[in-house]
C-alpha cells in the first residue's frame, strides 16, 4: 500500500515530459502566424488538459459499466476518483480557455459549440458529485452514481466532435483530416505535453485510489473498535 | 497582438495550471500522510485492547 501511495516515478516522468513539452512549445515551435499570435502558446497545455479530462470521464464510464456488471465497489471507487480528477482538469480547461479566448477573440466567453458542450460536461459531472453526497447507503450510492456516469458520458463524444460536426464555431479542429494545419514542431510539442498530462492523470488517479482505500481501512478499523 | 501583450495571457494561464496542480498534489500528499497516521494509531489501539484480553484469557 505504501509503495502504491508514494510511487513517485510516474509523477517524475510526467513532470519531465511536461517540462520538455513546455520548453519545446516556447523555444522550438514557432509563434502562430494567425491572429492568435503568441497567445497560441496556451494551446500546448490547454488542449492536452482538455483531452485528459475527457479520458478521465471515459474511465469513469468504463468503471460504471464494470460496477453495474459486477457489483464490486472497487469500480465505484475508480469511477469516483476519475470524475473528481476529470472535474479538476475541466476547471483548468475552462479557466485557461477563458484566458485564451480573451486574448484571441477579445471575449472571456462565447456560446459556441465546443465551449457550450464542455460547460455542460462540467455541470453534469458536478451533479454526479452532488448525487453521491445525498445517498448514504454504499451500494445504492454506487448504483445511482454508475447509472448517472453512463448517462453523463453521452455529452463527452458530443464535446469532442463538436468542432467537427459544427465547424462554424470559433474552435479550430486541431487533429484530423483537413484540420489544424500545425507545423511538425508544434505537433511534437503538443504530443509530448499530451503524453505528460496523461501520465500525470494516471499518477494522480493511482494516488487518489490509494487514498480512498486508506479511508476504507480507517472506517473498518473504527468499526471494529466500536467507534 | 504583440508578443508582450500575449505573454501576459500566456503567463496567467500557465500560472493557474501550475498553481492548481501543485496545490492538488500537496493536498493529496497531506491526506495520505494523515490517513496513514490514523491507521497506525488505530492499529496500535487495537493491539493494546487485544493484549489485556489475551492476558486475561491465559490466566
Amino acid at each position: 500500500m505504501k509503495k502504491l501511495v508514494s510511487a513517485p516515478a510516474l509523477f517524475i516522468e510526467a513532470g519531465i515530459l511536461l517540462i520538455v513539452g513546455l520548453m519545446l512549445a516556447f523555444w522550438y515551435a514557432p509563434v502562430d502566424a494567425s491572429s492568435m499570435g503568441f497567445s497560441q502558446k496556451i494551446f500546448y497545455y490547454h488542449a492536452p488538459i482538455a483531452e485528459t479530462a475527457l479520458v478521465a470521464f471515459g474511465v469513469a464510464f468504463v468503471a460504471a459499466v464494470l460496477y453495474l456488471r459486477s457489483g464490486n465497489l472497487k469500480w465505484d471507487r475508480l469511477g469516483f476518483v476519475s470524475v473528481r480528477l476529470g472535474l479538476l482538469f475541466s476547471i483548468l480547461v475552462m479557466l485557461t480557455g477563458m484566458i485564451w479566448g480573451k486574448a484571441a477573440w477579445g471575449a472571456w466567453w462565447a456560446w459556441e459549440p465546443r465551449l457550450t458542450t464542455f460547460l455542460l460536461v462540467c455541470f453534469l459531472y458536478a451533479a454526479y458529485w452532488v448525487l453521491r453526497s445525498v445517498v448514504d447507503e454504499e451500494q445504492r450510492r454506487a448504483t445511482y452514481a454508475a447509472v448517472f456516469a453512463i448517462i453523463a458520458f453521452i455529452d463527452v463524444p458530443i464535446t469532442f466532435f463538436a468542432t467537427r460536426f459544427l465547424p462554424e464555431g470559433l474552435h479550430p479542429v486541431v487533429i484530423g483530416p483537413g484540420g489544424g494545419g500545425m507545423a511538425g514542431s508544434m505537433l511534437l510539442s503538443f504530443f509530448i505535453s499530451m503524453i505528460g498530462m496523461t501520465l500525470l492523470l494516471v499518477a494522480l488517479m493511482r494516488r487518489d485510489l490509494a487514498i480512498e482505500n486508506l479511508k476504507d481501512r480507517v472506517t473498518d478499523l473504527k468499526t471494529s473498535q466500536g467507534g | 497582438m504583440t508578443i508582450a501583450e500575449g505573454a501576459k495571457y500566456v503567463a496567467s494561464a500557465y500560472a493557474i495550471i501550475l498553481a492548481v496542480l501543485v496545490i492538488y498534489y500537496f493536498m493529496s500528499a497531506r491526506r495520505v500522510t494523515a490517513l496513514q497516521r490514523d491507521i497506525q494509531l488505530l492499529e496500535e489501539e487495537a493491539k493494546r485492547r487485544e493484549a489485556p484480553a489475551k492476558g486475561t484469557g491465559a490466566e
